[in-house]
């Protein structure tokens, strides 16, 4: 073999490990969905609560979606033809999440059981975690839109400290609408945009 | 004159490098997902990742997932350290081809 032609080889093998990274890291998942998923439960869990005043509406309308989600995911994974192969950021991220969800759901009981809930204190902590998850989600993968759904759950924080029940409730539902559902289906956009650039690469 | 590096024959393969480029890139992975980043055939492939096996530089896990067999591959800590010096090795020995 002439150097030219080893020299061409050994650079197609470090293109070809670029590309072979590339590619394995290349696994967009969809999780614009859940966004707005959570988006449509937070306010069906606000509409039954302000209905008949149940005390367990926002227990009972989070546990369904908990469940409701589970079986998406479920389903989603079956329907795929190789599983998708887990990163560490993927890990981690999910970790996150899943770690929020069981905070809020042994949180919320216990304060509601206890006879220490607060409405205020609920939005503000919901907004604190939906900001904390938010803002280390975006900030691991870099996310500039996600760091912005964090600030704004930070300033509906710091905003459901102050102000009438009412004024609490409004900025709940605007945080809700702009963080979960705005953002969620900005993030399916992106998404499909992603997919059809995998699938063009493929 | 310092000595050129000598590139580690067990990565060299074209398959083997995919294989472990891929792997590194992941916690693990089904040897469905492999064969079709890879294009490869089943025997191929399952022969390239046995000499990766042999080497130390994979480890395999093997379970059953609703009757069906699944094949996990996970790059070990000998093969990430082998990567890495065949990447250096390769660089080392394009030197300023780089990036031409």
């Amino acid at each position: 073999m002439t150097v030219n032609a080893e020299e061409l080889e050994l650079k197609d093998r470090l293109s070809l490990i670029e590309t072979m990274i590339a590619d394995g890291r290349r696994t967009t998942e969809r999780w614009g969905w859940s966004f707005v998923f959570w988006g449509v439960a937070y306010y069906v869990a606000i509409a039954w609560t302000a209905y008949n005043q149940w005390p367990w509406a926002w227990l009972v309308t989070m546990m369904s979606a908990w469940l409701l989600c589970w079986a998406i995911i479920r389903g989603k994974q079956k329907n795929q033809p190789q599983r998708r192969p887990g990163t560490t950021i993927g890990r981690a991220i999910s970790s996150i999440w899943i770690a929020m969800g069981v905070s809020m759901v042994l949180l919320f009981p216990a304060l509601g059981l206890s006879g220490r809930f607060n409405w205020h204190i609920f939005v503000a902590i919901v907004a604190a975690m939906m900001g904390f998850a938010n803002g280390a989600s975006g900030m691991i993968i870099r996310w500039k839109a996600q760091i912005a759904t964090a600030i704004v759950w930070w300033a509906a924080t710091v905003a459901a400290c102050f102000g009438s029940d009412g004024q609490c409730l409004v900025v709940l539902m605007t945080a809700i609408f702009l963080c979960q559902i705005v953002f969620g289906v900005y993030a399916m956009i992106c998404e499909t945009r992603m997919r059809k650039q995998e699938a063009n690469h493929a | 004159m310092p000595e050129l590096p000598e590139l580690n024959p067990v990565i060299h393969g074209k398959l083997r490098l995919a294989l472990l480029s891929l792997l590194v890139g992941v916690e693990e992975a089904e040897f469905t997902w492999l064969r079709a980043k890879t294009g490869s055939t089943d025997g191929n492939l399952g022969a390239q990742l046995a000499k990766l096996e042999e080497a130390g530089y994979v480890s395999v896990k093997k379970k059953f997932v609703q009757r069906k067999p699944q094949s996990l591959y996970r790059i070990t800590d000998a093969g990430r350290q082998a990567f890495l010096e065949y990447v250096q090795a390769l660089k080392q020995l394009l030197g300023g081809a780089i990036g031409d």
